[in-house]
């Protein structure tokens, strides 16, 4: 049976116009969506090439007012940011802390709209005030990006729903059903070789489609040989679930409608529903304390710790007598107290940042546990993850440039508490910041989603071969 | 060939064949006369397993339906009112592949001999299903049931909605198979077909068999009678 359906399956769709609408569907929605994400990788490399030749730029200047000041000669700058000063340095001349984007990075937007892909940690600063949002049109953030991880999690689905719904009912409806009843087969047999070479095709017309595109916009994709098979594996895997899916409504539900109107219920319980449930529900258990709470309890220490700025600056230089040995003008000014200070602001805020952290974090482990109720959830986590703009991505970043803004600081408390001047040789001393990448994504999701789909399929088997016969002959 | 032991079908209160006792040997045609409702399409439908029965047991070819569904199925062949075909497949392609999945590996000449035996003009081989009229889709149904080898045919109305001429030709391919030793159980509205093909003619009436005749016994008119008394209809004889 399964030769004579390989050989008839595919004639039947290529006359009826299947397997060329789904090509030109598919080559449609993966060239736009990863032409769309390519433009944002590409705007997000440029932003941060300009970030970074900018501080070439202001670096450039820097030094050649340190020539002319080592020189001995007037500059024309307000005394405040003349370079000599390590808190000029330290302000003024920022070092450039950029998240680069991954090799996959265009599949799929994941957190990149929300997040900004670079900072620039000043030495006055604190930990809290680095901004990492993005600001992003509203109307964008409603919509959506379509990047291909969209295609994927939603569109395809719906693709594989309109490729499916029908198999045994179409045949019910046009009264052939009777006629391949009559034959020596299992009727559920021949719907799971129907579908099965229906999700054969679609998975070569997948494949060929997107190793069409990757070549046409100039990637190849055997460079990326361990990505590409994982994403491959991963859309395929969630494309048999879809199938096992369409497998279950064809024996159980009936009429044509009925299917479509199952399938799209069930498209919007696991694309739609289960995602913005758990989202709600975690918001729910684990509520976020409020962020403005937060800074106004930052601003009231703030106010509270300047009042009693030369306490700290004692208390300070106890703990850091190497400082006030090393230093003979004995010189205590208004950055002297304010980063001895900080220090203090930062240990008195750790419990309310720890707090809202540690909200963030349950809020993201509920996830984390839940997300297996919808293969939509775990896909478009896994490939946020193959893109590295997942939300543990950015934590990442975000732990990196804390981690990088701290040292950027320590670099020069020595230099302001020894009321010490930064010259020129100081400068290929500056922290230089490298980010560092997670570990790519694991693809573990694949043999889970396989599991499932197999299930779903043994449950299709099981549950029709305990139902009365003539429910596949007649529609429910 | 066919044979049938108290065959019952209920749904629920209503009784849709209730003990049926019918034999149809090698080579027979036997046309289940009756009104709609009488129990002939479920008597057809328990043969082709689509439905269990509430009591009693078929067999086809000595096989008990009910215990091999699958295995019976390789030995009949069914034809029902609307032949519904694959239409944008042609008459070779949509035998080659009913005769396909049911087993039977044949070439393209086989097939096109099939076809020509079932009495499909030459030129509408090729043709696709789509173009054909209800009469060239009975040849490509009896086509089916010639490459499958059938021993037993059932055809659930299979003359309605013919003209005559492709009704009669319908009947000539009936003979045909018959001399071939095919038992053949019909369904049939048709008084007339009943008794030009029919060698054994049984009437229906609310789910049990009234009456069981030789065709070659009665007339068409005896026949008529017979059928019109068992439906009670002696008035609209007047």
């Amino acid at each position: 049976m399964l030769s004579y359906n390989c050989k008839y399956e595919l004639k039947l769709l290529l006359r009826s116009r299947w397997i060329q609408l789904l090509s030109i569907m598919l080559l449609l929605l993966f060239g736009f969506s990863i032409y769309n994400g390519l433009e944002k990788v590409e705007k997000r490399k440029r932003d941060i090439t300009a970030a970074k030749e900018e501080v070439k730029e202001n670096d450039a200047v820097m030094l050649k007012l340190l020539d002319s000041v080592e020189g001995g000669m007037e500059v024309s700058a307000s005394p405040w940011t003349i370079p000599t000063s390590p808190m000029a340095v330290g302000n003024y001349h920022p070092r450039v802390a950029a998240m680069e984007p991954q090799s996959m990075a265009f599949i799929a937007t994941g957190q990149a709209d929300l997040f900004t892909h670079y900072v620039k940690p000043r030495v006055s600063g604190d930990d809290s005030a680095l901004n990492f949002a993005e600001m992003t049109s509203p109307v964008q953030l409603l919509f959506g990006s379509f990047d291909l991880a969209f295609v994927i999690v939603y569109l395809l689905p719906l693709l594989i729903i309109a490729f499916s719904y029908d198999v045994l009912s179409a045949e019910r409806e046009s009264g052939s059903l009777r006629l391949l009843a009559a034959q020596p087969i299992r009727i559920q047999s021949w719907v799971l070789q129907k579908l099965g070479l229906r999700f054969f095709w679609l998975s070569i017309l997948v494949i060929g489609s997107l190793t069409i595109i990757f070549f046409a916009v100039g990637l190849n994709p055997f460079t990326e040989m361990t990505g590409f098979l994982g994403l491959l594996g991963l859309i395929i895997t969630y494309m048999l679930f879809w199938f096992a899916l369409a497998f279950l409504i064809n024996l159980w539900v009936g009429t044509s409608a009925k299917n479509a109107v199952a399938l799209l219920g069930l498209w919007v319980v696991f694309v739609l529903l289960a995602p913005s449930m758990l989202n709600q529900l975690g918001n729910t258990l684990y509520p976020m304390p409020s962020r403005t709470l937060m800074i106004n309890q930052m601003r009231d220490l703030k106010a509270e710790v300047t009042k009693k700025q030369d306490e700290i600056l004692d208390n300070f230089l106890r703990d850091h007598p190497e400082y006030a040995i090393n230093d003979t003008t004995q010189y205590r000014g208004f950055y002297h107290r304010y980063m001895a200070s900080q220090k203090l602001v930062k240990e008195e805020l750790a419990p309310v940042v720890d707090k809202f952290e540690g909200q963030l974090q349950k809020q993201q482990d509920w996830i984390g546990r839940f997300k297996w109720v919808s293969p939509a959830i775990i896909v478009q986590e896994s490939l946020n993850q193959m893109a590295g703009t997942s939300t543990r991505d950015y934590e990442n970043f975000r732990k990196q440039v804390v981690g990088f803004a701290s040292d950027w600081r320590q670099h020069f408390m020595p230099f302001l508490y020894n009321n010490q001047d930064f010259s020129q040789k100081d400068y290929p001393n500056l922290p230089k910041f490298q980010f560092e990448q997670r570990s790519s994504a694991s693809f573990g999701v694949i043999p889970v989603l396989l599991l499932i789909a197999i299930a779903l399929f043994g449950l299709g088997f099981t549950v029709s071969r305990s139902s009365k016969k003539g429910n596949i002959l007649t529609a429910n | 060939m066919i044979i049938t032991n108290n065959l019952t079908k209920k749904y629920g209160e209503q009784t849709a064949l209730d003990h049926l006792e019918l034999e149809v040997k090698q080579g027979e045609i036997y046309c289940l006369l009756g009104a709609n409702g009488a129990g002939k399409t479920t008597t057809i439908n328990l043969l082709l397993g689509f439905i269990e029965p509430t009591s009693g047991s078929a067999f086809i070819n000595q096989l008990n339906v009910q215990e091999n569904p699958k295995e019976t199925k390789r030995f009949l062949a069914y034809i029902p009112e609307n032949l519904m075909l694959y239409p944008s497949l042609s008459a070779v392609e949509n035998l080659d592949y009913f005769s396909g999945i049911a087993g039977k590996k044949l070439s393209d000449a086989d097939l096109k001999g099939f076809l020509a035996e079932a009495g499909l003009q030459t030129d509408a081989f090729g043709m696709r299903i789509s173009t054909f009229s209800k009469g060239m889709r009975q040849k490509v149904g009896i086509a089916i049931a010639l490459a499958k080898d059938a021993k037993v045919l059932l055809l659930d109305e299979p003359t309605s909605g013919l003209d005559p001429k492709a009704s009669n030709e319908f009947g000539l391919l009936l003979q045909k198979l018959r001399t071939k030793g095919v038992a053949t159980l019909m369904a049939t509205h048709d008084l007339f077909r009943a008794k030009e093909v029919g060698t054994h003619i049984g009437i229906m009436k609310d789910g049990s068999l009234r009456q069981q005749l030789v065709a070659e016994d009665i007339s068409l008119s005896e026949l008529e009678q017979a059928y019109l008394n068992t439906m009670e209809y002696k008035e609209l004889v007047l």
